[in-house]
C-alpha cells in the first residue's frame, strides 16, 4: 500500500477526525467507494425474492436474520447491463440513520481505505457531469482517482 | 438549564404517567357530571383528591406553577361543597377546570422537552380567584370580586387580613439565605413566601418584588431576604420558621427580630403532638422521596411537622435508613386520624404505625363527624364578609384537605393487580413469540423429516404447536386494549365544539368495549379526532330549524360503534345531519382538476371517497375546525399507515357514515401459501372462500377477452396473479392451475396461481420504507413474511387487488 492509504482493520473505526474510512468495490472496471458509516455487513449473493411492481433496479428482497431487506442492483441503477452473479459478487448490506437496510449488489469488494479529508476533492458542477448527483465527491488517491458514491441518493428515488 | 433537581429526573417519568392519568381521570369526572348537570357530593370529593394529588406531587418536583394551578381548583371545590353556593353559571365553572386541565396537560407534554421553561398560569389562576369571589359572593354582595381577580394569586393570599383570634400578634421576623450558586434566589424566595402564606396572617417581605424583577436575585445574595409574619391562631412562629428552613434550597433561616414575645405556640405544641412510624412499599425505590412526598402532604393538612430522617431530600443514602427502620414523622394536629389518612392515601405507603401519642386519641368516628360542623364553620365567617373572602380562603383550604383525603376510603390491605408495562417491552415480546412462530415451522416441517415414520416426534410436535398458539393468544391479549380509551377522548371533542358552534348534540358510544391492539389505538386517535370534528362541523346542520324541517329531533346525534367482523374492526363514526351533497363535490372536485374520467361515469360512491383526497373542502369557509381540506387525507393516510380502510357512506338529507376498517393485529396472520412460478404468496385465510379446480364450462368471456368464472350460477372475474405481477407462470393452463374465490368487503374475485401449497401462521413484516414508496400497497401487496425454510413470502392484500381490478 501507499504511504498515505493504509488497510483499515475492524478495530480502527474512529478516524473521522482527519479522514474517513471508504469501502471500495467495483462494477466492471470502474472503482467506486461508500463512507464505512453506512456499511453494516457484505455478505455473498442470496436468493432473491421478486416483489411485483416496482422498479427494475430494485431486484427484490432478500432475508437477513429474520429482516426483510430490499436489495439494489447498482448495475441497473448506473444503467449498466447486468451480468449473471457469480461468486465475487456480494450484496453490501447498508444501515441509515433511521435504522433502514438496504442491501446494494456490487461485482466485487476490493478494500478498507483510510481517506484523508485533503485527498477528496468536490465534483464539478456542471449541468451534465454527474446528472443525477449519485457521486458525492472525488478521491484522489496514490492508486488513481476513485468515485465516492452518495448513499442516499442512490437509493432514493430520482 | 436542569429541569428538575438532582434526583428528581428519575421520578419525572412516573410523575408525567400519573400526572396525565390523573387529568384523564378529572376530564371523564367532568363530563359526567356535566352531562348530569350536577356535581354529587362522591365526585367533588374524586376531583378534591385528584386535584391533591396532583398539587403534591408537582410541588414534589418543584413544579410551583402546576401545584399552585392545582391548589386553585381544589379551593374552589372546597367552596363548592362547603357553601353549596348557587352556581349561576355552571358553564363558566366547566370551561374554567376544563382549560385548567387542558393548561396541565400541555404543560406535563412542554416538561418533556429539552428546552422547558414553566408557563404561567396567573391568568388562569385569577379567572379561578374570581369564579371563587363570586361563589362567595353570592350570599353576601358581589363586591369584592373585582378586586381580587386582578391581583395575583399569591398577593391575593397574602394580603393582610384582620386575624380574628388574636389580639396579640407576635410580629417575627426572619432573614433567609439561600444556598450559594443555587441561581434564580428571586424565585426561591418566592416559593418560601408561598409555602407559608397558608399559615400566616400578616405576611410581608423585601425585597418586595421578587416575583417580577430578577434583579432582586442579586439583592437576595448579597443581603439575604427578609420575611416579616404574624403567624395565624392555629400555626406557631416555630412552624413557620421550620417551614422556610425545609423549603428546597434554603441554607439558612435566622429570626432577626421579634416585635412581642407572644405565647409561643410552639411550646405548647408538644402536649399534643403525634409521633407516626412509616413503612413504604417493597422495592418502590427511592424511598427517600416518597417521604418527602408524605411530609408535603402532611404539612398541608398541620403545623409543626418534623421528621427523621430529616436529611430525606438532599441525602439519598437515607432511602437504605427508611428501609431498614421506617421514616418516623412527627406532627401536631388537634384532628391526628385526618393526619393520618394522609399518610395512609400518600402513594406507595405500605403500612404506618402510631408510636406514640401524646394527645387525647381520637376514635375515628368521631372525627368524620366532626369534620363537616368545623368546615362549615369557617365559609359561614367569611361569607359575612365579602371583603375578608380572600383570607378566608387559605383557612379554608387547611380544612379542606383533610376533608378530601378523609374521603378516600381506607384501603390498606388491597394489592393493585395492574401494573404498567413499556411498550417497548412488549413490542420485543411480540417479536419473539413470531420469531418462535417461524421457527416451530422451520423445526416440524424440516426438510430432512420428509418420508420419515415419527409419530413420537408428530405428537410432541402438535403439543408445541398448541403451546405456542396459546403463547401468542396471551401475547396479544396483552396488548389489547379497549376501544373505551380513544372513544372517551371524543367526549371532551364534542363538548368543546357544543359549546363553541351552539349545536345540541348528542354523543352515543357502542361497542366501545371493542378491543384492538394498542399499536392500532395509538393512531387511531387523531383520524377518529378530524372524522368527530367533521360531522359536528359539517355534518350536522347549523340551524336547528333545518332541522326540524327535514323531521328530525332537534338534538343532533353523533354515534360512535365498533364492533368485530371476521378478523377486522370495524368503527363507524355516523352522524344525522344533512349529508353530503354528491353533486357539490363532484363539482368542487372538477373544478380542482382532479376528475381523471368524464363527471357523468363518476359512481356515487367513488364521488363521495372524493372528500378523502388531499386538499378537498366542500366547506366555502374555513372555520377553526375544519375547512382547510386538510382533515379526511390525514384520515386515509393514517388508517392506512395501519393497514385499514376508510369509506364514506351519505344520504343527501340524512347523515353520514364514516366506516374504518381495521385489521385486529398488525402482526400474525393466518394465510394460504400459493406459489406462483418461484414467488410464493400468502393469502390471508379469512379473505378465502373457497379453492378449486376449474372446469372448461365454467369459464366465460366478455367481449374484450375477460376472463369470468361461474360458480353455483355466479360470475366473478378471474385475475390471474402472473399477469396481474407480471411473472413467468409455473403454468398459464387454467385447468391445470388452481383458482381461489377472495371476498372482501362483500366484493369477490377469483385469483389464479400454480398450486397451493398450505396453510401456515405467518408474521406480518411491513415493508421497507424504500419499497413503500413504489405503491406496493395499492398494488396489493400488504406485507411480507418469512417462512419455516428462511424464504420470503409476499402477504396479499386483497382488498387491493380486487379494488383495483
Amino acid at each position: 500500500m501507499e504511504e498515505n492509504t493504509t488497510v483499515a482493520t475492524s478495530a480502527s473505526k474512529n478516524y473521522s477526525a482527519d479522514g474517513n474510512e471508504v469501502l471500495f468495490f467495483t462494477i466492471d472496471d470502474t472503482i467506486y467507494g461508500i463512507e464505512i458509516k453506512y456499511v453494516n455487513e457484505i455478505i455473498g449473493i442470496e436468493q432473491i425474492t421478486i416483489v411485483p411492481k416496482i422498479p427494475d433496479h430494485i431486484k427484490g428482497v432478500i432475508n437477513i436474520r429474520g429482516k426483510v431487506v430490499p436489495v439494489i442492483s447498482v448495475r441497473k441503477r448506473f444503467g449498466i447491463d447486468e451480468i449473471p452473479y457469480d461468486d465475487r459478487t456480494c450484496i453490501i448490506v447498508l444501515e441509515f440513520e433511521d435504522g433502514n437496510q438496504v442491501g446494494i449488489i456490487v461485482d466485487r469488494v476490493r478494500e478498507v481505505v483510510v481517506v484523508n479529508k485533503n485527498d477528496i476533492s468536490k465534483t464539478p458542477d456542471a449541468k451534465n457531469v454527474n446528472a443525477n448527483h449519485y457521486i458525492k465527491s472525488i478521491v484522489n488517491l496514490d492508486s488513481g482517482i476513485r468515485l465516492l458514491l452518495d448513499c442516499d441518493k442512490l437509493i432514493k428515488d430520482d | 438549564m436542569a429541569k428538575f433537581e438532582a434526583g428528581m429526573e428519575a421520578m419525572a417519568d412516573m410523575y408525567v404517567f400519573e400526572t396525565t392519568s390523573l387529568l384523564e381521570q378529572l376530564d371523564q369526572i367532568l363530563m359526567k357530571t356535566e352531562n348530569e348537570s350536577s356535581f354529587g357530593e362522591e365526585e367533588i370529593n374524586e376531583i378534591f383528591r385528584t386535584m391533591h394529588t396532583i398539587k403534591g406531587s408537582s410541588a414534589m418536583m418543584g413544579l410551583e406553577n402546576m401545584s399552585k394551578l392545582a391548589h386553585a381548583i381544589e379551593d374552589m371545590f372546597y367552596i363548592i361543597r362547603e357553601d353549596h353556593p348557587v352556581i349561576s353559571s355552571m358553564e363558566s365553572l366547566y370551561d374554567l377546570v376544563f382549560t385548567a386541565s387542558d393548561l396541565m396537560k400541555a404543560e406535563i407534554e412542554l416538561l418533556q422537552d429539552d428546552e422547558y421553561t414553566p408557563t404561567d398560569f396567573t391568568e388562569q389562576m385569577n379567572k379561578i380567584e374570581a369564579f371563587v369571589a363570586v361563589l362567595k359572593g353570592g350570599e353576601g354582595a358581589a363586591l369584592a370580586p373585582a378586586a381580587s381577580a386582578v391581583a395575583p394569586a399569591p398577593a391575593a393570599a397574602s394580603a393582610p387580613a384582620p386575624a380574628p383570634a388574636n389580639s396579640d400578634p407576635s410580629q417575627t421576623t426572619v432573614r433567609v439565605f439561600f444556598e450559594e450558586d443555587c441561581k434564580m434566589e428571586n424565585l426561591r424566595a418566592l416559593l418560601v413566601i408561598n409555602r407559608i402564606s397558608d399559615s400566616c396572617s400578616k405576611l410581608e417581605y423585601s425585597p418586595a418584588d421578587i416575583e417580577n424583577n430578577p434583579d432582586t436575585a442579586e439583592t437576595i445574595v448579597k443581603n439575604g431576604f427578609d420575611v416579616v409574619f404574624i403567624p395565624k391562631p392555629d400555626s406557631s412562629i416555630d412552624g413557620v420558621v421550620d417551614t422556610i428552613r425545609t423549603t428546597p434550597n434554603v441554607k439558612t433561616c435566622n429570626i432577626i427580630s421579634q416585635t412581642s414575645a407572644g405565647s409561643s405556640a410552639a411550646a405548647a405544641a408538644d402536649d399534643d403532638s403525634t409521633t407516626v412510624r412509616v413503612h413504604f412499599e417493597d422495592d418502590c425505590k427511592m424511598e427517600n422521596l416518597r417521604a418527602l412526598l408524605v411530609v408535603n402532604n402532611v404539612r398541608d393538612v398541620c403545623d409543626n411537622v418534623s421528621f427523621e430522617p430529616a436529611d430525606i431530600e438532599t441525602n439519598s443514602e437515607s432511602a437504605k435508613y427508611i428501609i431498614e427502620n421506617g421514616f418516623t414523622i412527627r406532627f401536631k394536629s388537634d384532628k391526628p386520624n385526618m393526619v393520618l389518612q394522609v399518610i395512609e392515601s400518600a402513594p406507595s405507603v405500605k403500612s404506618y404505625e402510631v408510636i406514640e401519642n401524646t394527645a387525647a386519641p381520637q376514635p375515628a368516628g368521631t372525627a368524620a363527624a366532626e369534620k363537616p360542623a368545623e368546615t362549615a364553620a369557617a365559609p359561614a365567617v367569611s361569607a359575612a364578609s365579602p371583603a375578608a373572602a380572600p383570607a378566608a380562603k387559605p383557612a379554608a383550604k387547611q380544612e379542606a384537605k383533610p376533608a378530601a383525603a378523609a374521603a378516600k376510603p381506607a384501603s390498606g390491605g388491597a394489592k393493585q393487580s395492574l401494573i404498567s408495562v413499556n411498550l417497548n417491552k412488549l413490542d420485543t415480546l411480540l417479536d419473539l413469540v413470531g420469531e418462535i412462530v417461524i421457527t416451530e415451522a422451520m423445526v416440524t416441517s424440516n426438510p430432512d423429516l420428509k418420508g420419515l415414520r415419527l409419530d413420537n416426534f408428530q405428537k410432541s410436535a402438535r403439543q408445541l404447536r398448541k403451546l405456542n398458539s396459546e403463547l401468542q393468544d396471551t401475547v396479544m391479549s396483552i396488548r389489547m386494549v379497549p376501544l373505551s380509551g380513544a372513544f372517551s377522548k371524543m367526549t371532551r371533542i364534542v363538548r368543546d365544539m357544543k359549546v363553541k358552534l351552539g349545536k345540541d348534540v348528542d354523543l352515543i358510544f357502542e361497542g366501545e368495549e371493542t378491543e384492538v391492539d394498542k399499536s392500532i389505538i395509538d393512531q387511531l386517535n387523531d383520524p377518529l379526532m378530524h372524522m368527530v370534528r367533521n360531522s359536528m362541523d359539517h355534518g350536522i346542520e347549523d340551524n336547528v330549524e333545518d332541522r326540524i324541517k327535514a323531521g328530525k329531533s332537534p338534538k343532533g346525534k353523533l354515534t360512535l360503534s365498533a364492533y368485530n367482523s371476521s378478523g377486522e374492526v370495524i368503527i363507524v363514526v355516523a352522524d344525522d345531519g344533512q349529508g353530503i351533497n354528491p353533486e357539490k363535490v363532484l363539482a368542487k372536485a372538477e373544478k380542482n382538476g382532479i376528475l381523471t374520467k368524464p363527471a357523468s361515469e363518476y359512481s356515487e360512491k367513488e364521488i363521495l371517497n372524493m372528500i378523502m383526497l388531499p386538499g378537498f373542502s366542500t366547506n366555502d369557509q374555513v372555520t377553526e375546525y375544519s375547512g382547510r381540506g386538510v382533515g379526511m387525507d390525514v384520515v386515509r393516510k393514517n388508517i392506512e399507515k395501519i393497514g385499514g380502510t376508510v369509506s364514506v357512506e351519505s344520504k343527501f338529507g340524512q347523515g353520514t357514515n364514516f366506516i374504518i376498517k381495521i385489521p385486529l393485529s398488525l402482526s400474525i396472520v393466518d394465510g394460504m401459501e400459493v406459489s406462483v412460478g418461484e414467488s410464493i404468496f400468502t393469502i390471508p385465510i379469512n379473505s378465502i372462500r373457497e379453492s378449486f379446480k376449474v372446469k372448461p364450462n365454467q369459464l366465460v368471456k366478455d367481449t374484450n377477452g375477460k376472463e369470468m368464472v361461474m360458480i353455483r350460477g355466479e360470475c366473478f372475474p378471474l385475475i390471474r396473479l402472473y399477469d396481474l405481477y407480471d411473472l413467468v407462470p409455473g403454468t398459464n393452463d387454467l385447468y391445470d392451475g388452481i383458482v381461489i374465490l377472495v371476498e372482501t368487503d362483500g366484493k369477490c374475485a377469483c385469483l389464479f396461481a400454480d398450486e397451493l401449497i398450505g396453510e401456515q401462521q405467518v408474521v406480518v413484516k411491513p415493508f421497507s420504507s424504500l419499497l413503500n414508496n413504489y405503491n406496493v400497497k395499492q398494488n396489493g401487496m400488504a406485507g411480507c413474511s418469512i417462512l419455516g425454510d428462511g424464504s420470503i413470502t409476499i402477504i396479499l392484500d386483497v382488498s387491493n387487488i380486487i379494488s383495483d381490478f
